[in-house]
């Protein structure tokens, strides 16, 4: 167009020829992309461990997670910046105060069965589904009063407050739409749906053997105009560590994700030409490797002692030596992965490197001396009983907090009598443990440090019985401030406070990791990884 | 010394007594050659043996292999040693009754020696650890707790085998209690093949303790060949060298001790060896 504009200046056959050339060349590259993107092939992944069922409007399992969303559209997606696209919705508009979100329904959307989708879906599944039997769901949604649905395409959401953190939870992994004809009036437990999964998404449930496979054919006459590519998804249940890994290096299949093959046979698979390592598609769940202290006991209720242990931990020595590399040392109560929504702030007390004469110094001050053998407390470390790492983990605990002067002794137990003593019991004095951040603190974070989230017997809440009236404010308005400025001043602010009382310390960020064979293209077009549709993936022969 | 000259016919013997010396040697001296806790973090991770002043290497954390396996070796040696002296002593006490009473005491104690014999004896350990806090007392107790019933059988043939010779039928006539005609008369007869099943069940129990170990349950705050192992497995095939010397340690010890206790067999039961 550009050239063509110049044809005042120039000889108008040259400016012909010109455009023609440049034509064609538009032409060929529209015509190799379109070739390159082959249709057709089976997809083969690892499924690991087998899915308990394939309902996720019950279950946020994980493997759940890596088969549903196939079968089952979200409202929205989210790309790799975490900014939500659409899905099922068409275009949605939150109202200025923040307590109404319109949804516009794609048009020409049916259910594998033949029957339509409309807004009463929506609203049957986010009101009698989600909202009673998800796991997350009451929270994510607990602001919800009604939806109404005044045409077919149209859904609106009422919310008693506003709820900023709602617009991302919306993706087909945390908050599937199910179809109400199949549901409505049974018991939602029950429903022979959880074995039989009927969705809008890009793949239909065919078959699924159990212990062996679960096989998913392309849907033709999926909504998204001539996707998916894919003909087939076969979800491979391989319960042994080599075999998968063996697997995956003789290209038997394309995809493993969530550590399905061990980070130790990742960098001997990452050195061959036809196998892909990525970090991608995790930041919707944000893991993070941490201590929790009891806050209530000697010698951790001491701010000073939490302070002097997050400073002289060597956060890159733990990645590179026990995680083979990935992971990123942790800078504050928050990931990192948080900064596109502007919610992350680095703080102080996680030094770049350990600085163990600055944290005895400090203890020093604080008035807690070292007895003639250089001990200033001992205490019991509780280890995740969750695999090796972990172990490798305490033995370095025990080496480096001896330089602080802190004597500890490790413990490693099965998981229910772990989970028993730290969330139940009490009976522990740190305990290392990875938390899920999720893609928003009101999710992720909040279940750690709030008051009201001191849930004696409820797992992964606040152990750590901190308590900080200015920090449960900081939450709460946190969770209901729809201005994501003045959303971000309040984080901060919080991150702050953590990084100072630290009831909860830090380490790194984990890094899952997805492999593949490169045969495979566009797997990880979303924030949502292996936990995504899997609509554009496609197989180069 | 006829035994002394008996055992030394035994050239094996002999080679299995010298290693399990050395092993025993650099257990005693382990404070000395490496004062360092072994599990300090003293150098770069994963340096190859010989390098970084490492004699065999540093595994992931950068501990020095060598200092591991000089106080694993203790560690080895001390819960074969108190496994089986436990395992023995229950045996011992429990056959010596069944044997020498016979009757429904026999019929008890058998039944019961049985039924921990039909459990296969490492799941049987991983379970007691497993329900136990991992730690050196409850391995020292699992694995105690899956030997004895080998030494109760040997000794219960042992003694039933003897209750009725005329010696003892002597003690009986000029009425030893049974206590006494147990212990001062009909043990010490039957001591040689306590003996040689005792040390080599001190192998056995090391080979549990290092798979235990191997397989996580070890006590976590203390070091082991099987800890070592299992530490270093995941890095096979870029440090070879975390779990191939502290391999060659075990392999080593076991050997030497099974020879040892062929020795022992040979001084102790001559008759069996000039029988065959």
């Amino acid at each position: 167009m550009v050239r063509c504009t110049l044809k005042s200046l120039t000889s108008e056959s040259l400016v012909k020829k010109l455009c023609t050339a440049a034509l064609a060349i538009a032409a060929v590259a529209v015509s190799s992309q379109a070739i390159s993107q082959n249709a057709g092939g089976t997809l083969v992944m690892i499924a690991q461990p087998e899915p308990p069922s394939l309902a996720p409007y019950l279950s946020t399992s994980g493997p759940i997670g890596l088969v549903a969303p196939k079968i089952y559209n979200g409202l929205l997606d989210y790309d790799l910046d975490l900014n939500p696209v659409p899905e099922l919705a068409e275009s949605w508009e939150v109202s200025d105060d923040g307590l109404t979100v319109t949804f516009n329904l794609q048009e020409g959307v049916t259910w594998h069965d033949g029957e339509p989708f409309s807004s009463a879906d929506v609203q049957f599944t986010i009101m009698e589904v989600l909202k009673k039997f998800h796991p997350r769901g009451p929270n994510s949604f607990r602001e919800v009063s009604s939806i109404d649905t005044p045409d077919a395409l149209t859904a609106i959401f009422n919310l008693e407050r506003p709820a900023p953190y709602m617009m991302r939870a919306l993706s087909a992994y945390e908050s599937p739409i199910v179809p109400k004809h199949l549901l409505e009036g049974k018991d939602v437990r029950e429903a022979e749906l959880s074995g039989n999964p009927v969705g809008t998404g890009p793949f239909k449930f065919v078959e699924w053997k159990k212990g062996q496979y679960i096989r998913l054919d392309k849907n033709e006459n999926y909504w998204k105009e001539g996707l998916p590519l894919l003909d087939r998804i076969v979800a491979r249940i391989i319960p042994d560590a080599s075999t998968r890994t063996a697997a995956m290096e003789s290209g038997e299949v394309h995809y493993g994700a969530f550590g399905a093959i061990p980070n130790i046979d990742v960098i001997r698979l990452r050195e061959l030409d036809d196998i892909g390592v990525t970090t991608d598609g995790y930041a919707m769940i944000n893991p993070m490797a941490l201590i929790e202290f009891d806050t209530t006991q000697p010698p951790f209720d001491s701010k000073a002692m939490r302070q002097a242990i997050s400073m002289s931990v060597d956060r890159q020595f733990l990645i590179d030596n026990i995680w083979f590399g990935y992971g990123k040392p942790a800078t504050s109560a928050m990931t990192s992965n948080y900064e596109p929504l502007g919610l992350y702030t680095p703080t102080a007390n996680y030094p770049a490197s350990p600085d163990v004469a600055a944290a005895n110094a400090l203890l020093d001050e604080a008035g807690i001396k070292p007895d003639a053998d250089g001990v200033r407390a001992t205490a019991v470390i509780d280890l995740i009983p969750y695999g090796e790492d972990w172990r490798r983990l305490g033995e370095y605990m025990k080496q480096a907090m001896a330089e602080i002067g802190v004597k500890l002794e490790l413990r490693y137990e099965d998981v229910p009598t772990w989970l028993k003593r730290v969330y139940a019991d009490y009976d522990f004095s740190l305990n290392v443990n990875y938390f899920y951040q999720l893609p928003d603190p009101v999710i992720g974070v909040q279940r750690h440090y709030g008051t009201d989230q001191i849930r004696q017997g409820t797992p992964f809440v606040n152990s750590t019985r901190y308590s900080n009236p200015k920090v449960d404010e900081l939450l709460a308005a946190g969770a209901v401030e729809a201005d994501a400025d003045k959303r971000g001043e309040i984080y901060a602010e919080l991150q702050n406070i953590l990084a100072e009382d630290l009831p909860v310390v830090n380490l790194f960020e984990m890094e899952f990791l997805t492999v593949y064979n490169e045969k495979l293209k566009d797997h990880t077009p979303s924030a949502m990884g292996a936990y995504g549709s899997f609509d554009r993936a496609w197989l180069d022969n | 010394m006829a035994f002394w000259r008996r055992f030394c016919r035994n050239r094996s013997a002999l080679i299995g007594l010298v290693i399990l010396g050395f092993v025993i040697l650099i257990a005693a001296s382990a404070g000395l050659l490496f004062p360092e806790d072994p599990f300090k973090l003293v150098g770069r991770a994963m340096s190859p043996p010989g390098e970084n002043g490492f004699l065999f290497g540093s595994d992931t954390l950068g501990r020095d292999v060598a200092a591991g396996m000089a106080h694993g070796a203790r560690v080895s040696l001390l819960i074969g040693l108190l496994a089986t002296s436990v395992a023995v002593t229950l045996g011992v006490l429990l056959g010596a009754l069944a044997g020498y009473f016979g009757g429904w005491i026999d019929d008890v104690l058998m039944r019961l020696t049985e039924m921990f014999q039909t459990i296969p004896s490492f799941i049987f350990a991983i379970l007691i650890v497993a329900i136990m806090k991992p730690s050196i007392n409850s391995v020292i107790l699992a694995i105690a707790v899956v030997s004895w019933p080998a030494v109760a059988r040997l000794v219960r043939g042992e003694f039933m085998s003897m209750r009725n010779r005329e010696f003892v039928q002597a003690c009986h006539i000029i009425g030893m209690s049974d206590w006494r005609i147990m212990v001062r008369e009909i043990l010490p007869n039957c001591l040689s093949p306590i003996i040689v099943t005792g040390s080599l069940m001190v192998a056995t129990a090391i080979l549990i303790e290092s798979g235990l170990a191997f397989l996580g349950l070890g006590d976590p705050n203390i070091i082991s060949w099987g800890f070592q192992i299992g530490a270093g497995r995941t890095v096979l095939r870029s440090a070879w060298w975390v779990c191939t010397f502290p391999g060659i340690a075990i392999m080593l010890t076991v050997l030497a001790i099974n020879l040892v206790g062929e020795g022992l067999n040979d001084a102790l039961n001559p008759r069996l060896r000039e029988r065959t």
